[in-house]
């Protein structure tokens, strides 16, 4: 006769345990008393914004490096966002959504210089 | 399998949107929707990179764009931005009221920024500059307007929200339709900062 | 009024639609349409279809009529197939004119990829991954079913093109300024961009969708490095899908419009740069190859275990080298357009990366090698499909190796030598795959085995037939036969080639015949299977019965070791052998008719879209814009089996103790 199997209380919900390598994606719940961090959160956004706005205005740097610096900026605020407003970190069983978003921003990024890259053949001898 | 102690602790009080397993993973499943949409973006992206010297006999971005309007549209997204997060942080707090003010706060912010985009592109059109007149301004057009148009379909989902959570209260369903609709929000405001960046500011550094 | 008729008849049925061919299919399609009609209505299954499959959210139903609609496909993808190569077999002999031949090519490869390939791997991913993981479904049933349906009405779509209004001409790449207004008038590309859309975007569905199922729906113990690897082959294709369908829509969007709103993009004139279009194209497309491949990866990494009842060799090394295949997929995509004429950095570049992939495709090869060293090889049909595929994939990514030499590339770009090569992997690869997956999951989804003796003469003729096709292929284009001709004159040394790979083609036409009739014949006289394990399996979906009961697992598993099943069996435990008192109350998805009338939506739009008729369209578009509000405020989702019927259900299958 065949062993009776073995079934978890609650086996429909399958939570993963992966060990230490994807320690990263645990989940974080934050908690607060007052949305201060919302409110810190829109200040940033608008100091960001507005300080690569008056950095064009004035053009305080050589153009190749202006762009550099309000891209920076445009990546911290994109990274605010994520933090501040979009609960990254929250998920039940791991936050895949860090690992993909990792993935997908290398993708972004390289999409769009090596379509440069590539694309710069018109202007070139080859 | 389960997690470490510490981490089934957290477990135990998630918020509402996260309370039921089957609900949760729609939250998963909208950070993957949101990866291909940041892939839209950035092929549209680096096809206006490409094309942002081909104007043809048309305009160039120095020539174009206006400053003013632009930042007037950014703060208006970086408000509605604000203003979502606050209605997530009421609805965490079981606030339904609070919540819908704060929505529909947003939502106005939202409305207010697509009239600013329609009355900015209407002017570029009425001044001769349509898409048919050179590859940049195509380029323009379809990635700039690809944005207003989530904008626009995001102001008619949270519309329907609106009626559901009236009708239902914060239950696990509803909060976790609102929690992704505050992803898809603050999503498109990253995205227009990128927007503001890459092509307004950009159009104007010569 | 007289004069909108002559405009509707003078738009939809133009003289290129009314050629002897298309007439003829048109009698076909009606006498179909007729037949199946008389039957359903006669047989009183109307209300049955409604019920039971066009408004299913269960995975397996999904999965099958992925299937049926994928060998649909491929037959109608064979026969453009058959037409072209009738057309090559002598000098100077076309059957069918320049144009025609445009359009049949384009739709072969077209529907080959899009419509035959993408649905049988879907149908694959439908039966298999939820049972292989130990879920009652995929994470997002219903839109599950949204994806089936906008496939289906996009592959609609693009067949009734070449019966109504014109077939697209511009091969399945679509490359502009050929595809734009002025070169190419008419619906005919329109119909191509828009079905591949709709299509798309259900595409893209489907990838989150078994993405965030494989991330979340695992079974209890069934760690990343526990899976099978074939659900590692649908992580990794989910992500490539999800990676690369967006800019194949930002292209595709972005072609369409220059065609029906006057947009630059890609136009000869304001500026519009046509090898962007290419670049966003290839940016998917190249992907698009590992998204075919990867999951027939997936698929012999099960079967040959099985079949020489041997655990995978080197698991940890398979996972790698998958996973970094996936990476690497991203990073060679200008090697389709080398000869662009791009610097000599950007070709090194990607030359190199592309290069680069044989690696962990090697590693892969030698690793099933190994899993078969020392096993007890059952030679049954699957595991035959499989032992043809390692020297026939080999060979065609040698050939890929040489493509990938830029200065060769720009001899060989554009010939029957890349036909032959392309060929190689995809039919070699993925058609190969893909059979021998039918093979060995169709007792699963029919609880019937298809019939060996028959299965291998159609495997035979498979095998041979291809050979005999693309290995004078590659000749051919070592002598300079270029791609896309319809005729060619006698003397340039290439017609005993092309005679010999036109009888190859229709070998393998015949061993589709034959795959049919087995199909067929086996619905009657296939071997049942009353275990649930066939094959004495090693993965979870043997450990249930076939076909599976709705809700797939009464209880799930616990998983503990790789092959789980394989363990439980060593272990002497069963699922077959349950108590009245571990049964629970279940919850199910719903049936909804929203995915079938949300795909329908789609198909208004894009015809109308087709045609520029607006008032179609808004129809359509409200009809979209309708579903989904009504999905949106539908909260009726889910349904309950009672632990007393599930026990019924089980004890009626003999799986319960006493």
């Amino acid at each position: 006769m065949s062993q009776p199997l073995e079934f978890r209380p609650e086996a429909e919900d399958a939570v993963s345990d992966e060990g230490e390598a994807l320690r990263f994606m645990r989940p974080h719940f934050g908690e607060e008393k007052f949305p201060w961090i919302q409110i810190w959160g829109y200040i940033g956004s608008l100091v960001l914004t507005f300080a690569a706005l008056i950095m064009v205005v004035d053009h305080v740097l050589p153009p190749l490096a202006l762009l550099s610096v309000i891209l920076a900026l445009a990546v911290g605020q994109a990274a605010l966002q994520l933090g501040v407003f979009m609960h990254l970190r929250e998920s039940r069983g791991l936050a895949w959504q860090i690992i993909f978003l990792g993935m997908v921003l290398l993708m972004a990024v390289g999409m769009v210089g090596m379509s440069i890259w590539i694309m710069t053949f018109k202007s070139g001898v080859s | 399998m389960s997690l470490p102690v510490e981490d089934e602790k957290i477990i135990q009080h998630v918020p509402a949107e996260f309370s039921d397993e089957k609900e949760s993973i729609k939250i998963t499943g909208f950070w993957m929707f949101l990866v291909t949409d940041v892939l839209i973006f950035a092929s549209l992206f680096s096809s206006y990179a490409v094309f942002k010297n081909q104007v043809a006999q048309g305009p160039s971005a120095s020539q174009l764009f206006t400053l003013g309007p632009v930042i007037l549209e950014t703060l208006l997204l970086l408000t509605s931005s604000f203003t979502i997060g606050l209605a997530i942080y009421a609805m965490r707090k079981e606030n339904k009221r609070a919540l819908m003010f704060w929505l529909i706060l947003t939502l106005l912010l939202g409305a207010g920024f697509v009239t600013a985009e329609v009355h900015d592109f209407v002017t570029f059109v009425s001044a001769g500059a349509t898409w048919h007149k050179s590859a940049f301004l195509s380029g323009f057009y379809i990635l700039v307007g690809t944005h207003g148009a989530h904008v626009t379909f995001g102001i008619i989902w949270a519309a329907t929200l609106l009626f559901q959570v009236a009708r239902r209260g914060l239950t696990a369903v509803t909060t976790r339709k609102l929690f992704t609709f505050s992803l898809y929000w603050h999503f498109l405001d990253i995205v227009w900062i990128f927007i503001f960046t890459f092509v307004y500011l950009n159009g104007k550094i010569v | 009024m007289p004069s909108f008729v002559m405009y509707l008849v003078h738009t939809l049925f133009p003289h290129d639609v009314l050629r002897p061919t298309e007439l003829g299919a048109d009698v076909m399609i009606i006498a179909t349409g007729v037949i199946i009609f008389y039957v359903l209505t006669k047989q009183k299954k109307w209300l049955y279809l409604w019920r039971e499959w066009l408004t299913t959210v269960d995975h397996k139903k999904i999965g099958i009529m992925y299937l049926i609609a994928a060998l649909a496909m491929l037959f109608r993808g064979g026969v453009d197939a058959l037409m072209l190569r009738t057309n090559l077999a002598l000098p100077s002999t076309p059957v069918i004119d320049a144009l025609e031949y445009n359009q049949v090519f384009t739709t072969h490869g077209t529907i080959m990829i899009f419509f035959m390939a993408m649905p049988f791997i879907f149908a694959l991913f439908n039966v298999a991954v939820p049972l292989m993981i130990g879920a009652r479904d995929v994470a997002f049933p219903r839109i599950n079913a949204m994806s089936f349906w906008l496939f289906a009405f996009g592959a609609l779509l693009l067949n009734i093109s070449f019966v109504i209004g014109g077939s697209p001409d511009a091969g399945w790449t679509a490359y502009p300024p050929y595809t734009g207004p002025m070169f190419n008038p008419g619906p005919g590309e329109n119909y191509f961009f828009l079905s591949l859309l709709i299509a798309g975007i259900g595409t893209t569905m489907t990838g989150i969708n078994f993405l965030v199922t494989v991330l979340r729906m695992r079974a209890p113990g069934m760690t990343l490095m526990k899976m099978p690897m074939f659900i590692w082959s649908a992580l990794t294709t989910s992500a490539l899908i999800i990676f690369a369908f967006p800019p194949l829509t930002v292209a595709l969007a972005m072609s369409l419009f220059d065609r029906i709103f006057g947009s630059s993009f890609f136009t000869l004139g304001h500026g519009g740069l046509a090898m962007m279009y290419v670049n966003l194209f290839w940016l998917f497309g190249h992907p698009e190859v590992y998204i075919v491949v990867l999951p027939v990866f997936g698929i012999f990494s099960e079967v040959v275990a099985t079949f020489s009842q041997k655990a995978l060799f080197g698991y940890s090394v398979m996972v790698i080298s998958i996973v970094s295949i996936m990476v690497l997929a991203y990073g060679t995509w200008v090697h389709h357009f080398f000869t662009m004429g791009a610097g000599p950095g950007v070709n090194a570049f990607f030359g190199l990366s592309t290069m680069l992939i044989a690696i962990p495709t090697g590693v892969k090869i030698f690793n099933w090698i190994f899993t078969m060293w020392g096993g007890r090889i059952q030679m049954t049909v699957a595991m035959l499909y499989q032992m043809a595929f390692i020297p026939t994939f080999v060979i065609g990514g040698a050939t890929g190796i040489l493509l990938a030499t830029v200065p060769a590339d720009y001899q060989l770009h554009n010939t029957y030598f890349l036909i032959a090569h392309f060929h190689n992997v995809l039919i070699g690869g993925t058609l190969f795959g893909l059979l021998s997956g039918l093979y060995y999951w169709w007792p699963k989804m029919f609880g019937h085995k298809l019939d060996e003796r028959q299965g291998k003469w159609a495997f035979w003729l498979f095998f041979w037939g291809f050979w005999i096709t693309f290995g004078p292929q590659y000749l051919l284009g070592l002598k300079g036969m270029t791609r896309r001709i319809y005729t060619y004159p006698a003397g340039f040394g290439w017609h005993t080639l092309n005679v010999i790979s036109t009888l190859g083609a229709f070998v393998m036409g015949a061993a589709f015949v034959i795959l049919v009739y087995n199909i067929i014949y086996s619905l009657q006289h296939g071997e049942k299977d009353l275990t649930g394990d066939p094959w004495n399996g090693r993965t979870l979906e043997w450990a249930i019965p076939s076909p599976a009961p709705e809700y797939n697992f009464a209880r799930i598993p616990v998983v503990h070791e790789r092959d789980a099943w394989w363990d439980m069996k060593q272990k002497g435990q069963t699922l077959a052998a349950m108590r009245p008192e571990d049964m629970r109350t279940l919850e199910l998805p719903k049936n909804t008719p929203i995915p079938f009338l949300l795909g329908f939506a789609f198909f208004v739009v894009g015809f109308g879209m087709t045609f520029e008729w607006w008032y179609i369209v808004a129809l359509g578009a409200i009809g979209v814009v309708a579903t989904l509000i009504y999905s949106g405020f539908d909260y009726d989702e889910h349904k309950h089996i009672a632990a007393e019927e599930v026990l019924e259900i089980e004890a009626g299958l003999g799986r319960v103790q006493g």
